[in-house]
């Protein structure tokens, strides 16, 4: 039962940082219609750019916040530059994944270019190891925990109390009929691209502190595990995300724990195609009319 | 008078195309230098092993081309990305094969592409020395296969006789999912029962995961008094930091292999557990080779000489695999000068004429030494860094071993030594 108990702490720690990035990357989805696979290049670009303001002297929470605002900022100038013409242009849904990889190889290799393929690292960030109940964990998990509870209650309230949030959920339901009722879709596409570019960054960061070592592969590494929480709690769905990042955090935690650790992901995603066979649009979505919403 | 003169220079024209043709055919060049290809990654994650494994390379062209080249040619190393990937580097070999001319002779192959890029060598008749410990080719019938380098089972199985010099009865055994690092296991599982050093868990981890913290737990509630350990630099220090931090700050020895010796993983587990921790825990096992020959001193100079190596020279000289393929490629160059010939199939059969024991033959230590006595006539036995090399009816060669402790950044110093008739018995 202890072995359980504190996997779970484990996992919940883990699936917050997938969380963070699960729930940005869905939140673009749902706006944009596009699987964008540049995002686990920009997490790892996130992380870099932490590694740069870290240098600075700055303390590494502003850090997490000024490195995701970047990436936010960043994101906005790549589906304004790239994404956006493009589609214009009439290229297919296929053919636009194909132009995210492409971006996301480049990216890759930019930042190789300018940091090197070395391993880097923040240090030891993680903080006093806190023991409760059966639960063990660093004070950096319980921030960035604490960090992403924040930020989704954030986003509840935005979606759900704001005009802002209102035109989102129209423009993510059905663009030209958000569009037609004067709302301005192409501004709620871009700041749509700003949050999740923010959250995309901010995990980047999270996931190089916990990790404490990273290079720039990180954000392909957990591109993966980060769409499966995606489409585990329903694509576009940003509550489905949370907490399908937190399903596969613990799964994962639990099958290292009773398993061979080599198999923790092939079991969470056994578990993915088991639930999508059981509920095809995923714990949370229940069509596109709903998009956005819990 | 004029009309016999343009004749007579064209008849000697013609002759002297001919020698050189002539020349050129029995030795299988054509004009320019020999291409020493060096197939390994030098893209994407595992690019630092282009770099390691280039070093050998040109510090055995460099002295060679000291030594005036080969058949009169100079020669050059030429890099061949597999990128560490199969799946790049069939193509990659397939083209270097293809369009490098004068491509003769090869090394590098590493482990994670070895499978694929070895059968592509050999069915084209270049010889090549390979860094892969793959325990497949320990019984190869592929002619042009050269390995000084141990198996990954030999080297698994030294690792748990040094933990057994160290009086560890109990150790956990974590290794990454690669068949460069899992190529151990085999060893360790056959060694550790004949040396009575239990193994509390043996499992295989994912590279770069978020956490390892379950494993951790798990293996902290076993109480091992060491870990054998292997994996990619990020991945040892998460899993490192996450035991750290589940144990109060307190980490187990680490047995590990001598590819860990590398700034990069040097790097990151510093800054993730701090350095006291290397200096003071880890064991890297290799193959071993002694730092006080002058075949040893040659290969060091040659590296801290050259300014693309210069940087990483400490490094290289206290790691096995650079060591092996700077002998082999030296070997196969001796070989080319004893056959006269850079054809493959003719220069590859006295390989192991160039490294046997003899009566009357000249030890030489370097290939100048080699090249002198061969012009002379004699029969040579090279004994190069690693001493005197035996290849098996496999050509595969594998000495002694050594644990080494480090003292820098990217250095060490020997702390223990496992013969290799040792390992051979446990793995027997």
């Amino acid at each position: 039962m202890h072995i359980l108990i504190e996997s779970i702490g484990f996992g919940v720690a883990s699936g917050a940082v997938l969380s963070l990035g699960a729930v940005g990357f869905t939140l673009q989805f749902g706006i944009s219609n596009l699987l964008n696979v540049t995002y686990g290049a920009l997490m790892s670009l996130g992380a870099f750019l932490g590694l740069f303001l870290l240098g600075l002297g700055l303390n590494i929470w502003l850090v997490m916040t000024l490195g995701g605002l970047l990436i936010g900022v960043t994101s906005v100038a790549f589906s304004r530059g790239l994404i956006s013409p493009l589609t214009r242009r009439g290229l297919k849904p296929f053919s636009l994944v194909i132009v995210s990889v492409s971006a996301g190889i480049v990216l890759e290799y930019l930042i190789v270019a300018v940091a090197g393929p070395a391993t880097q690292s923040y240090g030891n960030l993680s903080g006093t190891t806190l023991h409760f109940w059966d639960f063990t964990l660093t004070t950096s998990q319980v921030t960035i925990l604490a960090i992403a509870v924040v930020l989704m209650l954030g986003l509840h309230l935005l979606l759900t109390r704001t005009q802002l949030g209102r035109a989102m959920r129209a423009t993510s339901s059905n663009r030209t009929l958000a569009k037609s009722c004067g709302i301005a879709t192409s501004r709620v596409s871009d700041i749509a691209w700003l949050i999740s570019g923010t959250f995309c960054g901010m995990a980047g960061i999270a996931l190089a502190i916990t990790t404490e070592s990273f290079d720039f592969t990180l954000g392909s590494l957990f591109l993966i595990p980060m769409i499966a929480a995606a489409v585990l709690g329903g694509v576009g769905q940003p509550y489905g995300a949370m907490v399908g990042g937190l399903v596969v955090g613990i799964v994962t935690e639990i099958s290292a724990a009773y398993w061979n650790p080599a198999y923790e992901s092939v079991i969470a995603f056994a578990i993915l195609i088991l639930m999508l066979l059981v509920r095809p649009r995923g714990l949370f979505g229940s069509g596109s009319a709903r998009r956005l919403l819990a | 008078m004029r009309r016999s003169l343009v004749i007579s220079l064209i008849g000697l024209a013609s002759i002297a195309a001919t020698c050189v043709s002539a020349s050129a055919a029995s030795s299988g060049l054509s004009a320019g230098p020999i291409n020493v290809g060096v197939v390994a990654p030098f893209s994407g994650p595992a690019a630092e092993f282009g770099t390691l494994l280039s070093a050998p390379c040109i510090a055995s062209t460099d002295l060679i081309n000291k030594s005036g080249g080969i058949l009169g040619h100079k020669l050059q190393c030429t890099s061949v990305d597999d990128t560490g990937d199969p799946a790049d580097a069939v193509p990659n070999v397939t083209r270097a094969i293809g369009t490098i001319s004068n491509f003769v002779m090869a090394e590098g192959l590493e482990t994670n592409t070895a499978a694929t890029t070895i059968p592509l060598l050999n069915g084209a008749h270049i010889p090549f020395v390979t860094a892969a410990g793959l325990t497949a080719y320990d019984k190869t019938k592929d002619k042009y296969f050269w390995r000084l380098t141990p198996a990954d089972d030999a080297n698994g199985a030294a690792m748990i006789a040094y933990a057994a010099q160290k009086n560890y009865k109990k150790v956990a055994v974590v290794f990454e999912d690669n068949s460069t690092d899992t190529g151990n296991v085999p060893g360790i599982n056959k060694a550790a029962p004949k040396l009575g050093v239990k193994l509390a868990v043996n499992t295989t981890i994912p590279a770069d995961a978020t956490s390892y913290s379950s494993l951790a737990a798990k293996v902290i509630a076993d109480h091992p008094q060491a870990l054998v350990f292997d994996a990619d630099p990020q991945t040892t220090a998460t899993f490192l930091s996450n035991y750290s931090q589940l144990n109060n700050g307190k980490l187990p020895p680490m047995i590990t292999a001598t590819d860990s010796l590398t700034p990069d993983w040097y790097s990151a587990v510093s800054k993730a557990v701090g350095k006291a921790y290397i200096f003071h825990k880890v064991a890297l096992v290799g193959s071993y080779f002694s730092q006080s020959t002058a075949a040893f001193t040659v290969y060091k100079n040659a590296l801290l000489a050259d300014p693309k190596t210069h940087g990483i020279a400490n490094t290289l000289a206290s790691v096995g695999p650079p060591a092996s393929i700077y002998d082999g490629l030296n070997i196969l160059a001796l070989a080319m000068v004893m056959a006269k010939s850079a054809k493959g199939p003719v220069f590859n059969s006295d390989v192991i004429k160039v490294t046997q024991a003899h009566a009357g033959a000249v030890v030489v230590d370097s290939f100048a030494a080699g090249e002198k006595a061969l012009a002379k006539g004699k029969r040579i036995q090279y004994v190069g860094v690693l001493g005197s090399v035996t290849f098996n009816q496999f050509h595969n060669f594998a000495g002694a071993f050594a644990a080494d402790v480090f003292t820098g950044a990217s250095t060490s110093r020997r702390s223990a030594l496992i013969s290799a008739s040792e390992i051979s018995k446990l793995l027997g």
